[in-house]
C-alpha cells in the first residue's frame, strides 16, 4: 500500500512537472514553420495529451490512497462515502478538487486541436496550457507539508509554490528539449537545427534563473521543515533531503558543462557545423532529465514522510561540535581560534585560485591542504561525545510537577552515589573507579537533555554507573533530566541578587496552581502579559512581608505585576491561616504548592524567597530573607527596569535542551 | 472558434468563478459574523441571567456590602479572576469568612449582578 501510494504520488507530481515543462519549452522555442520543428511540436503535444490523462488518473489514485490512510483501512480507498468525506471535509480534499479541475480543464484544452494559423492564436493556446499546468502544480504545495506550517502558512505556501514552479519549468522542460535536440541532430532534421540552437540557448538562460530560485526557495523550505543539523542527519526526511541534494549536484555539474562547453559550440547553421556538439548536448540533457526524474521520485517519498521538525532525531555520530567546550578552557580556545584562522586562510586561497589563470591547480591544492589543517586543528577542540538521543526533545515539559517527581526519583535512585544535594559525594560513590559527577557543576548545562537521558537510560559502563532503562519509564527518566537541569541552573542562579535584574538567561520552571476550588492556572499564562512575583513564604516568619505586599498590591498591580504566594509545607488552609486582615487579594496557592516549593527551593534555600519573573518567563531576580518587611523600593526599581526594557528576548522553550 | 477567443473566455470564466466564489463566501461569512455579534449582544443585554460558580472568599467589605471572590469561569460573562461582587443581602456577607471555599449564585443583568446565595464547600 505504501509503495503504491508513493508510486502514484510520483506519477502525479512528475506528470504535472512535465506538463508545465512541455508547455514552457514550446513557448520558449517559439513559433516555427520548419517541418522537423513542427513535427516535434505536435509530438510533444501528443505526449502532453497522454500525460494529462495519466496525471488525472494518478490523481484519482492519490485520493484513494490518501483516503485509505486517513481512514486507517485499505477498503476505504473504494468506499464512496469515505472518499466524499475526505473530499468535502479536509483541506487536502478541497485542494485536490481544485487541482484535478485544473488538470481536467488542461486535458480538455489539450484535446482540442486549435487552429494556430495566426501568431496570437498560437501564443494563446500554448500559454494557456502552461498557465493551467502551473496552476495545478503550484497547488501541490497547498496539500503538502507547507500547508501545515504555523504560523506563517502563507509565506510557506508561497515559497513552496515558487519551488514547484521553478522545478516544473526546469526539470519538466528537459525531456521536450531532449526530443528537439534528438530530432534536429538527425541527417534529415537539418532544417530545424537553428531553431533547436535558439531553443537550447533560451532554455539555458531560463534554467539558470530557475536554479537560483530553486536554491533560494529550497533553502527557505529546509529552514522551515528541517531547521537543525540534527534534523538533517537524524531523521528520514532530513536524510531524504540529503539524497535529493546528492542527486542535484551531478545535475548541476551536467548543466554547467552544457552551458560552458556545448552551448557555445552549437553556433553556425551549416549542415554539419555544431552537429557533434549538439549530439553530445542531447546526451547530457538526457542524463540530466533522467536524474531529474529520479529526484522527483525522492521528492514523492519526502512528501509522504513527516517533516524533520516533527520527528525525534536519531543522531548518527559519536561526537558533535559545540563552542560550549571553550567556556572554561583557555588552551582549547587558543587552539580553536588558531585553527579557524588557518582554515579561513585556506578558504581565501581557494577563492583566489578560482580567479587565477595559471598556477590555479597548485594554489587550489595548497589552499585545500591549509583548509584541512585548520579544520583538523580547530574541530577536535569543539568536539564532545554525542549519543543517538543527544538531540531528542524531552517528551515531558520543564514543569514543577515533573521536576518535583524527578527530585523524588533522584533521592531514591541516584543520591546514594551522587549525594543528596547532587555534589557527587554519596556514600556508595567513594569506592568507584571514577568519582560520581558533581551534578551541580556548570558543565552539566553543556550537555544536552538528550545526553543526560542517554546516560540515565544506558548508564556509563566506564564509571560503573548503572543503566536505568529497565527500572524507570522514559517519562520518569525525563523527569530526572528536568530535575537535573533545575538543580544545576538553581546552583548557577546563586549569582542572582535582589533588586538588580540580570540579563535573561534563566528560564523559570513553569507550574500550575489553583486557588481554592477555582480551575488550575499556569505560570505560562502570564507570559507576554504580566510580570510575576512568586513568593515562597512560611508563617509566622513571613507575616510582615506578606502584609507589606498585600498593602502595596495596588502599586504592584499598577506596575503590571501579579503576585503568586506559595505557602511552604503545602497547607490547603493557607487562606484561612493568613486571616482576614490585612486583605490579601493576590492568588495564594492552595493546590500545587508542594511541587512549586520542591522546584523553587532549588533556586533559593532561605525560609522566605521571592522570585521576579519577567514577561517572557525568565527568572530575573531572587531575593532571600527571613520574611521581614524590608524597603519595597529595590523591588519596585527592578520591576520598573523590566518595564522599560526595550528589546524583550524571545521566550524560553517549553522543554529543556 | 479562434484559439485566443477561447482562451480569453476560459480565463474570464476562471476569474469570474473565483471572484464569485470569494464574494459568495465573503458575504456569507460577513452575515454569520453579524448574526453572531447580534446573538452575543442579545445574550448579554437585557436578559436576567444566573450562574453558579465555585470560588474562594478573599475579603469582606460589610460597610458597602461587597464580597471579594477569587472565582472560576463565569460562562459568557467573565473569565476566572479576583473580583468584588455586591451581596444581595447582609446575611450573605455575614455567613462566610475570608479563606472559605464557596459555591455562590450570581444573578442579574450584566454588569448589574449580585450574589444571591452562598454556601461553603469543604
Amino acid at each position: 500500500m505504501y509503495a503504491l501510494g508513493l508510486a502514484v504520488r510520483f506519477i502525479h507530481l512528475a506528470g504535472m512537472t512535465l506538463l508545465v515543462g512541455a508547455a514552457v519549452a514550446i513557448l520558449l522555442a517559439g513559433r516555427t514553420d520548419r517541418p522537423t520543428a513542427l513535427r516535434w511540436e505536435s509530438r510533444v503535444l501528443a505526449l502532453a495529451r497522454a500525460l494529462a490523462i495519466l496525471t488525472l488518473v494518478a490523481g484519482l489514485a492519490v485520493l484513494a490512497v490518501q483516503t485509505a490512510n486517513l481512514e486507517g483501512r485499505a477498503s476505504a480507498a473504494l468506499d464512496p462515502a469515505a472518499l466524499a468525506r475526505v473530499l468535502l471535509e479536509t483541506q487536502g480534499g478541497h485542494v485536490w478538487l481544485v487541482r484535478q479541475s485544473f488538470l481536467l480543464l488542461l486535458a480538455a484544452f489539450l484535446a482540442v486541436r486549435w487552429d494556430v494559423e495566426h501568431g496570437i492564436d498560437w501564443r494563446a493556446a500554448r500559454g494557456e496550457a502552461a498557465l493551467l499546468g502551473a496552476a495545478a502544480l503550484v497547488l501541490v504545495g497547498a496539500s503538502g507539508h507547507a500547508a501545515a506550517v504555523e504560523p506563517e502558512t502563507t509565506r510557506a505556501l508561497g515559497v513552496d509554490g515558487l519551488h514547484l514552479l521553478a522545478a516544473g519549468v526546469w526539470a519538466g522542460g528537459l525531456p521536450p528539449l531532449l526530443l528537439l535536440l534528438r530530432a534536429a541532430v538527425r541527417e534529415e532534421g537539418a532544417d530545424a537545427r537553428p531553431y533547436a540552437v535558439l531553443a537550447a540557448r533560451r532554455f539555458s538562460r531560463l534554467a539558470l534563473a530557475c536554479v537560483l530560485v530553486l536554491v533560494l526557495s529550497g533553502t527557505l523550505n529546509a529552514a522551515t521543515h528541517v531547521a537543525t543539523v540534527a534534523g538533517l542527519v537524524g531523521t528520514t526526511y532530513g536524510r531524504l533531503l540529503m539524497v535529493k541534494l546528492a542527486l542535484l549536484l551531478p545535475i548541476l555539474a551536467l548543466a554547467w558543462v552544457n552551458r560552458r562547453r556545448h552551448l557555445p559550440r552549437l553556433g553556425g547553421d551549416g549542415a554539419t557545423v555544431g552537429r557533434p556538439a549538439m549530439r553530445r548536448l542531447a546526451g547530457f540533457v538526457g542524463w540530466e532529465a533522467a536524474l531529474a526524474l529520479l529526484l522527483l521520485a525522492v521528492v514523492a517519498v519526502m512528501s509522504a514522510s513527516p517533516p524533520a521538525r516533527h520527528e525525534a532525531p536519531d543522531w548518527p555520530f559519536a561526537f558533535r561540535l559545540t563552542t560550549a567546550t571553550l567556556q572554561d578552557a583557555p588552551a582549547l580556545r587558543t587552539r580553536a581560534l588558531v585553527g579557524s584562522q588557518v582554515a579561513i586562510l585556506g578558504l581565501v586561497g581557494l577563492l583566489a585560485s578560482a580567479c587565477l589563470g595559471a598556477w590555479r591547480l597548485a594554489l587550489a591544492g595548497g589552499a585545500l591542504v591549509v583548509l584541512a589543517a585548520g579544520a583538523g586543528l580547530a574541530l577536535p577542540a569543539l568536539a564532545v561525545d554525542a549519543y543517538p538521543t543527544t538531540y531528542l526533545r524531552p517528551s515531558v515539559a520543564y514543569q514543577a510537577a515533573s521536576i518535583a517527581t524527578g527530585g523524588a526519583l533522584y533521592q531514591t535512585n541516584c543520591a546514594l552515589c551522587h549525594g543528596p544535594t547532587g555534589a557527587g559525594d554519596g556514600p556508595a560513590g567513594r569506592g568507584l573507579p571514577r568519582p560520581p559527577a558533581d551534578l551541580r557543576a556548570p558543565h552539566t548545562a553543556q550537555h544536552t537533555a538528550g545526553d543526560l537521558f542517554w546516560w540515565i537510560s544506558r548508564g556509563i559502563p566506564r564509571a560503573q554507573m548503572p543503566a536505568f532503562d529497565r527500572r524507570l519509564t522514559a517519562e520518569e527518566r525525563w523527569d530526572l533530566v528536568n530535575y537535573l537541569r533545575a538543580l544545576s541552573s538553581g546552583h548557577a542562579a546563586r549569582g542572582l541578587v535582589a533588586g538588580v535584574p540580570e540579563r535573561p538567561w534563566l528560564a523559570a520552571p513553569d507550574f500550575s496552581f489553583a486557588v481554592g476550588p477555582t480551575p488550575a492556572r499556569a505560570l505560562a499564562e502570564y507570559r507576554g502579559r504580566r510580570i510575576v512575583l512568586v513568593v515562597l513564604y512560611a508563617l509566622p516568619g513571613s507575616r510582615p512581608r506578606i502584609d507589606q505586599l498585600a498593602q502595596n498590591y495596588d502599586v504592584l498591580a499598577t506596575l503590571g505585576v501579579e503576585v503568586i504566594a506559595v505557602p511552604v509545607g503545602a497547607a490547603t488552609d493557607a487562606l484561612k491561616a493568613l486571616g482576614a486582615e490585612p486583605r490579601i487579594l493576590f492568588p495564594v496557592v492552595t493546590d500545587g504548592a508542594a511541587d512549586i516549593e520542591a522546584t523553587y527551593r532549588l533556586f533559593a534555600e532561605a525560609p522566605h524567597a521571592e522570585f521576579l519573573i519577567d514577561r517572557q518567563g525568565y527568572l530575573r531576580t531572587i531575593s532571600k530573607s527571613r520574611g521581614d518587611a524590608v524597603a519595597l523600593s529595590p523591588l519596585l526599581a527592578a520591576i520598573q527596569q523590566l518595564n522599560e526594557e526595550k528589546a524583550p528576548p524571545p521566550a524560553p522553550e517549553e522543554h529543556v535542551h | 472558434m479562434r484559439a485566443w477567443k477561447a482562451v480569453v473566455l476560459i480565463n474570464l470564466a476562471l476569474v469570474l468563478g473565483a471572484g464569485w466564489g470569494y464574494l459568495f463566501w465573503g458575504i456569507r461569512a460577513a452575515r454569520l459574523e453579524r448574526e453572531l455579534a447580534v446573538a452575543r449582544a442579545s445574550a448579554l443585554s437585557g436578559v436576567e441571567r444566573e450562574w453558579r460558580v465555585d470560588g474562594v472568599v478573599r475579603a469582606i467589605l460589610p460597610e458597602i456590602g461587597v464580597l471579594v471572590l477569587t472565582h472560576g469561569e463565569i460562562g459568557g460573562y467573565m473569565p476566572p479572576m479576583t473580583m468584588g461582587f455586591r451581596a444581595a443581602s447582609p446575611k450573605i456577607t455575614e455567613s462566610v469568612q475570608p479563606g472559605d471555599a464557596v459555591r455562590f449564585t450570581l444573578r442579574g443583568v450584566p454588569p448589574n449582578v449580585a450574589v444571591t446565595a452562598i454556601e461553603k464547600i469543604p
